[in-house]
């Protein structure tokens, strides 16, 4: 009672300092909590009876960021995948192109350029004695047809006949007083280019018994030389397959 | 009778000046808790003006009420049911009750002369 003797003596009662007391707490709890609740807000745009809501969506949001930073890693995954795969494409489709680009040199259908010879025929001009064949005096498409065959069969790489590229479907025919090559038609002289080995198509060209050995012989004009920059010119007919097709392997 | 009302400006100034936060978690109880102290303190003053006033009732009832109450809250979130809703509703009521009350003991006291605590109509 000596606490109630000591209140008395100040003129307070007991009541009035408990009750200050206790607004004091209320005040401080009071405002702390108004701020609280206004950083709440202010942070999440949402008061406090809803942050087990917040709490909710936050993890639902984190769980998806989860699987679509998962997917980000799988879908890296492919992209690694699908650049490896276009690179391997890329190295086939070089390959391809490659090889493309070398059937097209041995079709016939780009211009080459190396070392070889140049044989030139042209018809005699040895006067006709009465009574003889002219055709003795004349280059006939057989005549050219062999020089071909000679120069291939020494090696010849590609050839051109007056600047007409001997391609695989290339024949050689008579056509009147001219020699139908491809579509054209030549006159003399012949001017027939190989480019290959020069010194295995010079001796082929050289040999005893050969075409220009007979064509000399029957003293045919036969100049052969040897080049080593010549140009044999791209063909430039079309190859019409109307009735064979590639047999294709089952 | 200004000593309360000092304390209670005293303690928001505090509590604006110290730079503590109520842990988020907690939030919800606190202000259950205060609901709870305010109508505890209003019920003091009522009975301070019918001078039926017990100073250990009143700081039981303030004690019990605040911790009751934010256990209340506690409760309702572990069940998944919003418990605090009811204690909100019934602290309200009786702070409106109480208010009514205080209201009524000054106009008595200081309007018409009348002794508080004496039952009066309206």
């Amino acid at each position: 009672m000596s606490f109630r003797a000591a209140f008395s003596r100040t003129g307070l009662r007991a009541w009035q300092v408990v009750l200050t007391a206790v607004a004091v707490v209320v005040g401080f709890v009071f405002s702390v909590q108004s701020r609280t609740e206004q950083s709440i807000e202010a942070g999440l745009q949402s008061s406090s009876g809803r942050l087990g809501e917040v709490a909710y969506r936050y993890r639902a949001e984190d769980e998806r960021q989860a699987t679509m930073r998962q997917e980000i890693i799988d879908l890296r995954g492919q992209i690694a995948a699908e650049e490896q795969r276009a690179a391997s494409e890329q190295r086939v489709t070089a390959s391809l192109t490659h090889e493309l680009d070398e059937l097209r040199a041995e079709a016939g259908l780009t211009e080459l350029r190396g070392p070889g010879v140049v044989v030139t025929v042209t018809d005699s001009r040895r006067p006709l004695r009465p009574g003889e064949d002219p055709n003795l005096v004349l280059i006939h498409y057989s005549d050219v047809r062999a020089v071909v065959n000679m120069l291939w069969a020494a090696g010849a790489e590609a050839i051109a006949v007056n600047d007409e590229r001997i391609v695989s479907t290339t024949g050689l025919s008579c056509v009147g007083t001219t020699i139908l090559c491809n579509t054209r038609r030549m006159a003399p002289p012949y001017r027939v280019v190989a480019i290959g080995n020069p010194d295995a198509l010079l001796a082929a060209a050289q040999a005893r018994g050969g075409i220009l050995a007979q064509l000399r012989a029957f003293e045919f004009p036969v100049t052969v030389t040897a080049g080593t920059d010549l140009d044999v010119p791209a063909y430039s007919g079309g190859f019409v397959y109307r009735y064979a097709k590639p047999v294709v392997e089952p | 009778m200004w000593l309360p009302i000092l304390g209670l400006l005293a303690g928001l100034a505090l509590g604006l000046l110290v730079s503590v936060q109520v842990p988020l978690t907690y939030v919800k109880y606190s202000a259950i808790a205060i609901l709870a102290s305010v109508d505890t303190i209003l019920g003091g003053i009522r009975a301070q003006f019918e001078r039926r006033f017990d100073l250990t009732v009143f700081l039981s009832g303030f004690v019990v009420n605040t911790i009751f109450a934010a256990a209340l809250t506690a409760l309702g979130d572990l069940l998944g049911l919003d418990i605090y809703l009811g204690a909100v509703i019934a602290f309200s009521i009786r702070i409106f009750n109480n208010i009514g009350f205080i209201r009524r003991d000054l106009l008595g006291l200081l309007w018409r002369g009348r002794p508080p605590g004496v039952e009066e109509p309206g």
